[in-house]
Parts: C-alpha cells; sequence; structure tokens
C-alpha cells in the first residue's frame, strides 16, 4: 500500500491542532496552508472525475452484463432448458476458478469491501478488485444467477477512485474518503438514482454526515448518473405505476405489507448468515464447485417454471408493478428469489443483494397488495403502488437502511403522495427485522469475514456524550484579570482549589495556580494587577453541546477548560477538565453504554 | 517524517494541478469515445435483436400463434422496453390467448402514455365488453371513436362506430344504438355495401325507416343486389308497407332463390295482401269471400288452440278461449254471403272478432303461422282504424 508523504500533515489539520500550524514558522504555515486548501479544491474537481470514470466502468458492465445474458442464456424470453441449466452451472465453475486463483478479493458483494478500504486499509482498493469483480459479477449475472449489479457496481467505482486517488498522493484522510465518494458514483450510476446512492453511502458506508465529504459525494453521484443516462438514456429501472391512496385508512393496508416484509426479510438474512459460514466450512475443494451447483439448482428452478428468479430480473420488477401475475405467483417469485439468492450469495459468487432484495419486495408488495385486493376490493391502491412500496420494505428490513429506502422509492417513482404508505411500511419492517435479528446483514457478513468494521446502525442509534454530561461547576471563584495580586490572594486563600479561571478583558479566559499567585506576591508584586503578572495564555472555550470526545483534545492540555454559553461568550456555564471526562466515560460504560 | 518533510511534498501540489486535470480530461474525453464506439455497438445490437422478435412475432401474431407472439414480443421488449408498438402487439397477442388481465395492464399503461390512441382505446373496449363492464366500454368505444388512428381515420372511425353499435345491440340497448346508427348513416359515403350493412344494424335495431332508406341507398348502385333487397323488402315489411314489401321480395327471390327467409317472407306478404278485407281495389263480393274465408281460418285457430289450452290445464285461459268460442259459434250460422251483402256492419263485427281470436291465440298458443299470421298482421295494420 503506498501513502504519500504527506498524509499526516492532512490529519492533524483537520483534527483542529490549528497548534501545530502556529508552532510553524510563517513561510511554511503560508505554504501548508494554501496546498491544504489547493488538496481540498482538488479533490472536489477529482470527484468529479471519479464520477466520470465511475459511470463509463458501470456503463460498460452493464453492457457486458446484457452480452453475457444474450451470449448465455439467449436472446428470446423462453429460454431452453438445456441453457438454463448448463449456463449458470458451467459458468460458476469458471467463475469459481477466477475467484480463487485471479481475483480473490472480487468475492461477494462489494459494500463491505469498500467500508473495509475506508476503515482498515485507508482507502485502498486495489484495480485488479475492479477488473476482477467486472468481470466475474457479469459472468455472474449474465449467465442467470441470482445477483444483481448494483453493488459490484459500487466497488468498481470504489476502486477506480482509488487507484485514481493513488496516482494523485492524496493525503491519507483524503484517501480514506475517496473510496466511498467512489462508491457513489457507482451505485447512482448502476441505480440512475443519485439521491439514494448519497444516502446510501452515507448511511451505510461513511456512517456520518460531514460537509466536506457530502459536497465530493453529491459530485461524483450526479457526474456520473449524467453519464450513464448520456449511453443509457433516462428511465428509470421501472415504468412506475400510477400511485393512489385515497383514505387514510388504507395505510392499514400498507402496513401489513410491512409486516410481512420484515418477517421476509428476517428469514432472508437468516438463511445468508446461517448457510455462509457453513458453505465457508466445507472442504476447499468444494470452493471450485459451489458457484456451479448453486447455477444448477437456480437453473433447476427455471427449468421447473419460474426462469424469473435468474438475473437481476428488473424486467419482471416492471411487469409484477404492472399487474402481470397473479398474486399467488407473485408470492410464490418472492419465495423462490430467496432461495435463488441465498445459494448464489452463500457460494461466494461474485454479485450484489440489492436488485435481488428489490425484486423480492417488489414480488412480495404485490402479492400482498393482490390478496388484499381480493379480501378488500375496494382498496385504491393499484398492485404496482404495493410492489413499489414492497421494494422500500425490503430495503429497509434486509438491508437496514431506513433512510435510503424512503428516499429510493421516492426518487424511482418521482411521486411524493407515496411517501406515508412507504415510511409506515417501512417502519414496521425494520422494526421487526431489528428486533429479530439484532445484527444488520452487512455487520453479520463483516464478523464472519474476521472484520471488526463499525456498524454504522450501531453507530447511529449509540448516546453520544456531550461536554454537559462531564461539566462541573467551577470550584473556586472566578478572577478578574483587572485585581490586584494582593486581592487575589485573599479571595483565593481559603479555597481548596489549586487552579483559578481568569476572566480576561474585554473577553477571553486564562487560568492561573495559587502556587504562582503567592509566588508573585513574595517577589512583592502584590500591587501589580493580575493581567500584569499573567502568564500569556488563553485558554479554548467549550460549549454544553460539543462532543466530549472534542473536549478531550483540549483538556490533555489545560488543567481547566472553561465551558460558556453560546449566546453569551462571557456566561460561564461550568469547567471541564480531563478527570471530570474519564469520569464521565467510566461512569458510562459501567451504565452499559446506552 | 517532520511536518517540514511532509511540507516539502505538498509543495509539489501547485505545479502538479494543472497537468493533472489535462491528463484527466484527456483521459476522460479518450474513454468517453471508447464507451461511445461500444455504445453505438451496443445500442445496434440491441436494436437488430428487438427488430428480430418484433418481426417474429407480428408473423405469429398475424397466423394466430398467440403464446408464440406473446414469447416474441416479450424478448423484443427486453430490448426496447418502452416501445409502443412492441407492447401493443403484445397486449394483442395476450388478448388472442384470452389472457385479458395481463392485457389490460400493459393497455392501460399504453392508454396513460397516450390516452387518444385509438386502437388502444378500441383494445380497452373490447376488454370491458367481455367483462361486462358497459359504462367503461362505451367509454372506451366513443373514446376510440374520436381517437387518433393511423391510416384513413375516417375508415377506422366507421368501423369503431360499427362495433360500438353491435355490442348496444348486443347488450339490447337499442335506442343508444338507433342515435350510434344515425350519426354513422350520416358519414357513410357512397359504399354500398356500407349502406346495406348499416340497414341491416337498423333493421337489427328495428329502425325500420331508416332502415328501408339504407337499401335504398344501396340499391342505387346494384338494382339486383339480392341481400338489399331482401332487406329492404324486410324492412318495407317491418313498416307494413307490404305492396312494397311484396315487390322488393319477389325481386329479391329472383335473384338469389335460395333466400328462404325471403321466400317465407313473401309468402306471407302476399297472403296479408290477399287476406286484408280492408283494400281500397277490392269489391264488395270479393270482400265478402276474404271475410269469410278469415273467419273460418280464426275457428280452425281457436279449435286447434282450445286443444293446446286444455291439455296445458290453464283455466283462465280456458275460459276466455271459451267465450270467444261462443261468439265465433254465434256468429258462424250469419256468415254468409249473402248476411254479409244484407248488413254491411257484420264483416266488420265479424273481422273484429277475427282479430281479437288471433290476437288472443298468440297470447295462448303462440306465435301463428300461414293465414293466422297474415290475419294478425293485418289486425295490426288497421289497429287504431
Amino acid at each position: 500500500m503506498d501513502l504519500p508523504p504527506n498524509s499526516q500533515t492532512g490529519t492533524a489539520l483537520e483534527n483542529g491542532q490549528a497548534e501545530l500550524v502556529v508552532s510553524l514558522p510563517r513561510r511554511f504555515r503560508g505554504t501548508l496552508m494554501r496546498s491544504v486548501f489547493r488538496e481540498e479544491r482538488l479533490f472536489l474537481v477529482l470527484s468529479v472525475f471519479i464520477g466520470i470514470f465511475s459511470g463509463l466502468a458501470v456503463v460498460c458492465f452493464r453492457f457486458a452484463i446484457d452480452w453475457c445474458r444474450i451470449y448465455l442464456l439467449g436472446s428470446g424470453a423462453s429460454l431452453s432448458p438445456a441453457r438454463l441449466l448448463l449456463a449458470p452451472s458451467l459458468t460458476g465453475l469458471v467463475i469459481a476458478v477466477l475467484v480463487i486463483h485471479v481475483f480473490p478479493l472480487a468475492r461477494g458483494s462489494g459494500v463491505n469491501q469498500t467500508k473495509a478500504a475506508l476503515y482498515i486499509f485507508n482507502g485502498y482498493i486495489p484495480l485488479r478488485t475492479a477488473i476482477g469483480k467486472f468481470i466475474t459479477a457479469a459472468l455472474a449475472i449474465g449467465s442467470g444467477h441470482s445477483l444483481g449489479p448494483e453493488d459490484p457496481s459500487l466497488q468498481i467505482g470504489a476502486s477506480l477512485a482509488s487507484a485514481l486517488g493513488r496516482r494523485m498522493r492524496l493525503s491519507r484522510d483524503r484517501m480514506r474518503l475517496i473510496a466511498p465518494v467512489g462508491a457513489a458514483a457507482g451505485l447512482a450510476a448502476a441505480f440512475n438514482a443519485p439521491i439514494s446512492a448519497v444516502l446510501f453511502v452515507i448511511e451505510e458506508v461513511i456512517g456520518r454526515w460531514t460537509a466536506g465529504i457530502l459536497g465530493s459525494v453529491v459530485l461524483s453521484a450526479i457526474s456520473s448518473v449524467v453519464v450513464t443516462r448520456w449511453f443509457l438514456g433516462s428511465e428509470s429501472l421501472f415504468r412506475i405505476p400510477a400511485v393512489q391512496l385515497e383514505r387514510p385508512s388504507e395505510l392499514i393496508a400498507y402496513a401489513i405489507l410491512g409486516v410481512v416484509g420484515g418477517f421476509a426479510s428476517v428469514a432472508f438474512s437468516s438463511a445468508i448468515t446461517r448457510l455462509r459460514p457453513r458453505f465457508r466450512a466445507l472442504p476447499n475443494w468444494t470452493q471450485y464447485f459451489q458457484p456451479a451447483v448453486a447455477g444448477l439448482l437456480i437453473g433447476i428452478i427455471a427449468v421447473l417454471g419460474a426462469p424469473q428468479v435468474m438475473g437481476a430480473g428488473y424486467e419482471y420488477i416492471d411487469e409484477a408493478m404492472h399487474g402481470q401475475f397473479t398474486w399467488q405467483m407473485l408470492a410464490l417469485l418472492a419465495g423462490l428469489k430467496i432461495v435463488a439468492t441465498t445459494l448464489s450469495f452463500v457460494s461466494g459468487t461474485p454479485g450484489g443483494m440489492f436488485a435481488p432484495t428489490l425484486f423480492i419486495g417488489a414480488m412480495l408488495g404485490a402479492a400482498v397488495g393482490g390478496a388484499e385486493h381480493v379480501v378488500l376490493p375496494h382498496l385504491s391502491g393499484s398492485v404496482g403502488t404495493y410492489a413499489l412500496v414492497g421494494m422500500g420494505v425490503l430495503f429497509a428490513g434486509f438491508l437496514r437502511a431506513p433512510m435510503t429506502s424512503v428516499f429510493m422509492v421516492l426518487e424511482v417513482s418521482g411521486n411524493y403522495s407515496i411517501i406515508v404508505p412507504v415510511i409506515v411500511a417501512n417502519t414496521f419492517a425494520y422494526v421487526i427485522s431489528r428486533a429479530l435479528q439484532p445484527t444488520a446483514i452487512f455487520d453479520v457478513l463483516t464478523r464472519q469475514d474476521g472484520l471488526d468494521l463499525p456498524s454504522m446502525e450501531e453507530q447511529r442509534e449509540e448516546n453520544i456524550l456531550r461536554v454537559e454530561d462531564a461539566m462541573q461547576p467551577p470550584a473556586g471563584p472566578i478572577l478578574d484579570a483587572e485585581q490586584p495580586l494582593e486581592n487575589v490572594l485573599r479571595q483565593i486563600e481559603e479555597s481548596p482549589s489549586e487552579i483559578f479561571l481568569v476572566r480576561l478583558q474585554p473577553s477571553g479566559w486564562s487560568h492561573i495556580s495559587k502556587q504562582e499567585i503567592r509566588t508573585k506576591v513574595n517577589e512583592g508584586k502584590g500591587a501589580h494587577t493580575l493581567r500584569s503578572v499573567l502568564p500569556m495564555r488563553q485558554l479554548p472555550v467549550l460549549h454544553p453541546d460539543h462532543l466530549l470526545d472534542m473536549a478531550l483534545r483540549y483538556a490533555n492540555q489545560w488543567p481547566l477548560v472553561p465551558v460558556v454559553s453560546r449566546a453569551d461568550l462571557r456566561k460561564l456555564e461550568g469547567v471541564i477538565s480531563e478527570s471530570d471526562i474519564l469520569n464521565r466515560y467510566r461512569a458510562f460504560d459501567e451504565e452499559g453504554g446506552d | 517524517m517532520t511536518v517540514r518533510e511532509k511540507l516539502q511534498g505538498l509543495g509539489t501540489y501547485p505545479t502538479r494541478e494543472p497537468v493533472i486535470l489535462a491528463l484527466l480530461c484527456a483521459l476522460a474525453v479518450g474513454a468517453f469515445l471508447a464507451v461511445g464506439g461500444l455504445s453505438r455497438a451496443y445500442h445496434a445490437q440491441q436494436q437488430a435483436l428487438a427488430d428480430r422478435w418484433f418481426t417474429r412475432g407480428t408473423v405469429d401474431l398475424k397466423d394466430a400463434h398467440f403464446d408464440r407472439a406473446v414469447a416474441d414480443f416479450r424478448a423484443a421488449l427486453r430490448y426496447s422496453r418502452d416501445s409502443y408498438d412492441y407492447q401493443l402487439n403484445l397486449a394483442q397477442a395476450l388478448i388472442g390467448l384470452k389472457r385479458t388481465d395481463e392485457a389490460y395492464a400493459y393497455l392501460i399503461n399504453l392508454w396513460e402514455r397516450e390516452p387518444e390512441n385509438g386502437l388502444v382505446n378500441l383494445e380497452l373496449a373490447h376488454i370491458a365488453a367481455q367483462k361486462d363492464q358497459t359504462e367503461q366500454a362505451l367509454r372506451y368505444y366513443h373514446n376510440a371513436i374520436y381517437a387518433i388512428w393511423p391510416g384513413d381515420q375516417e375508415v377506422q372511425r366507421r368501423k369503431t362506430r360499427l362495433e360500438l353499435i353491435e355490442f348496444l345491440l348486443d347488450i339490447n340497448a337499442k335506442p343508444q344504438a338507433q342515435s350510434e346508427l344515425i350519426a354513422l348513416a350520416a358519414s357513410l359515403g357512397d359504399d354500398p355495401s356500407l349502406h346495406q350493412r348499416v340497414g341491416d344494424l337498423f333493421l337489427h335495431a328495428q329502425d325500420y325507416e331508416h332502415a328501408l332508406a339504407e337499401y335504398r341507398l344501396a340499391l342505387k348502385s346494384d338494382h339486383h343486389d339480392s341481400a338489399a333487397l331482401a332487406g329492404a323488402g324486410l324492412a318495407a315489411f317491418g313498416l307494413g308497407r307490404y305492396s312494397l314489401a311484396q315487390r322488393y321480395l319477389q325481386v329479391a327471390v329472383v335473384a338469389n332463390p335460395e333466400d328462404e327467409r325471403s321466400a317465407d317472407l313473401l309468402k306471407t306478404t302476399e297472403l296479408v295482401l290477399r287476406m286484408d278485407p280492408y283494400q281500397r281495389q277490392i269489391s264488395a263480393d270479393q270482400r265478402n269471400r276474404i271475410v269469410i274465408e278469415a273467419f273460418a281460418a280464426a275457428g280452425e285457430r281457436l279449435k286447434s288452440c282450445a286443444a293446446t289450452i286444455t291439455s296445458s290445464g290453464a283455466a283462465s285461459l280456458e275460459t276466455l278461449e271459451q267465450s270467444l268460442a261462443d261468439n265465433w259459434a254465434k256468429m258462424k250460422p250469419k256468415i254468409n254471403e249473402r248476411d254479409l251483402r244484407r248488413d254491411p256492419d257484420l264483416a266488420e263485427r265479424a273481422m273484429d272478432l277475427v282479430f281479437e281470436i288471433e290476437r288472443e291465440s298468440k297470447i295462448a298458443c303462440g306465435a301463428p303461422t300461414g293465414t293466422d299470421l297474415a290475419l294478425l298482421l293485418i289486425s295490426k295494420l288497421h289497429e287504431g282504424n
């Protein structure tokens, strides 16, 4: 892994350690600041290029998948049984050889690999991974394995971005951020939905909202979508049916969909998380045959009458949205897709889970909608509306990306009247899924891979400690900098504290110890004001809402840090010291951290 | 590494930046061109595949191989998802397979895209008609009539209106059918076959006046068109203009001797004309002979009908028939040429009884034939006189 020589500098600045800069000679200080701003600008420009290159790569990836499909399965709608059986199984053999011997990092969906790049490998993803992912995923999806192109696109984008960042010799912090920027571009291009891609990357990969990264992620996502639309047109993945919600009471019907979706999500994720370790525990030689066997079983499902489960299945989502299947068939397809995707994924075949999740959600939604229409014919929502909501439901329940799930449906449908049903259904699915499967699928997969990446879901929900949780009222009197030292000494003589805050005029804070004052008075400077003898040290100030982590940075340099009101910087709310912070953290651990 | 050393590394940025951006731009342009080439090849292949499957589908649809056509059009749609024609043809193939729900899903989607498309509206009307959704069917038929059609719009609109009329006649909405027919008749032009078809529909709607007018228009260009002659005869018959009906039917039977319906109708017409005692051109003796013959026929009708009623056991009808039989038997001795000549009102009373017998017998024993039918028609002809 090659790291640029200047990697540490950026970290120091972003960590707010301004004193590092302050301590440098003036000529170096100017150079450093200019360079940092230049890098920031360059990063933004680079984000656009990452978007363009990712978009181009994803366009090629789409072409490759379609070509594989045409040449492996045939160009017609009704496929021959021989091809249905042979194409996924023989291609599975080729994929296994490629994954084991040539592209070992191409295995899996790609989301966790991108997260690992961010948190473990300083943004490093080998370009070879992108090439491997491109080839193996195109072969897998094109030959009918039940996987989707979105997650591989995400990884291809991240890998391209990483390669570009390395070539540009970006700082370590920028390098860490560049993979998510590429990931957003890749996902946006694959989905043709930039907002959802940005949200997913923020929600699931980065896990935090910061203005610096948001700008780059948005730029890359938009530029990649522009490129994709340039070559593939601006049509959404599905033809969107008319959305209708005449009576609020119909939300109950969507809540039922949410409940069903929640259980389906748990079934799907349980199947994957339980079978994957068992497949991996099988003897090594079986790794060569696992994708082939999975492909054969999927082929059998197809020959038996459900070829819809093969590949990403977008055309069938489209058909489900337009009432092309009976509700019984839709329910069957949802179940079979869970089986097929589980087989493909646990066998180590490279490919994504987004498209299968959408497929299962759409089928399940349309099935529930269809069944509800049989029982309650007056429901105004079309089966297509339920399919659309169902996609969001599975996204929330299975992928555990609640915010992305809502915006994804909004962005794909382009219809804001669907927002209430989506929120209602997604909430039910998410809550049920959380209750029955506490750890999200991506986190389980990460842990199965032996990595300990931060769980975005846990991060979102963990309690944050702030300065107000640890600050204390000042132990001694607040000293005025204009007072004579003799008066000050009298004032503090009785106080048990050793360190005192000094209020500076017209503004600012400093501190002084009892010992320092005694020394000055003994030196005969009792008539001097406190300001005149005070060493040149101005304390930083904190506010009650600042994070405790941030306070720790200051507290280890200063014995006491004043906490002041944001409304009136002269109003002291309390003080905080390193021991206060550590005590609070200790107490927090004892409370269980929640 | 010290901060100063790191700063020296940073110092290379200002000089590198423009070069890097220029290189990236060049690379992006190159990649764009390369992907553009690939894209052209990809889209050309997709279009070729779409065309191939669509052509196959069209042939299969024409040959009524609907299942194959469905698969073909689905394949075509895979490569050109939004094609209006492909979706419309797929819907038609699905209709052919009686998978109307699936077809409806495609059609309604197409309708949302182009609500003014004639063919889509017509297909939706067919589906609604199949599902007995009369109101929707009428809406789509009317949409189709005023919609945009490829090719000769007038012809398509006329065909659609004809379908609508047939639908209305099927659901027995005759007044609506008549008004549509009148609107259609106004825009028919000179095509005799069309006039004849519209005449048939007017006949179906029991609008004999307009039917006769349409047949006459049809006969203008071909005086010997047997179907038009038969239709005109039927229309004239329906109007009670038996002499005119006789003329048309005679020619129709000559033109098409196999037309049994017209031959039967001609016989009835001739009977009506022969048995009508109120004709102006006949002498008093002739009229009296007709009255005697009609009276005898009514007596026979009464007898045969009474036998039927007795076997069925309907008491109220039996009483009514008995009272008519009594009246008939009471009048019977007077119905001879001498008494009829002596009492001019007797013929009138006798015919009134004959007409009553025929009307009641029709109710009690079903539709009459031959002379009885002729007498019933004559009674209708002179009703209210």
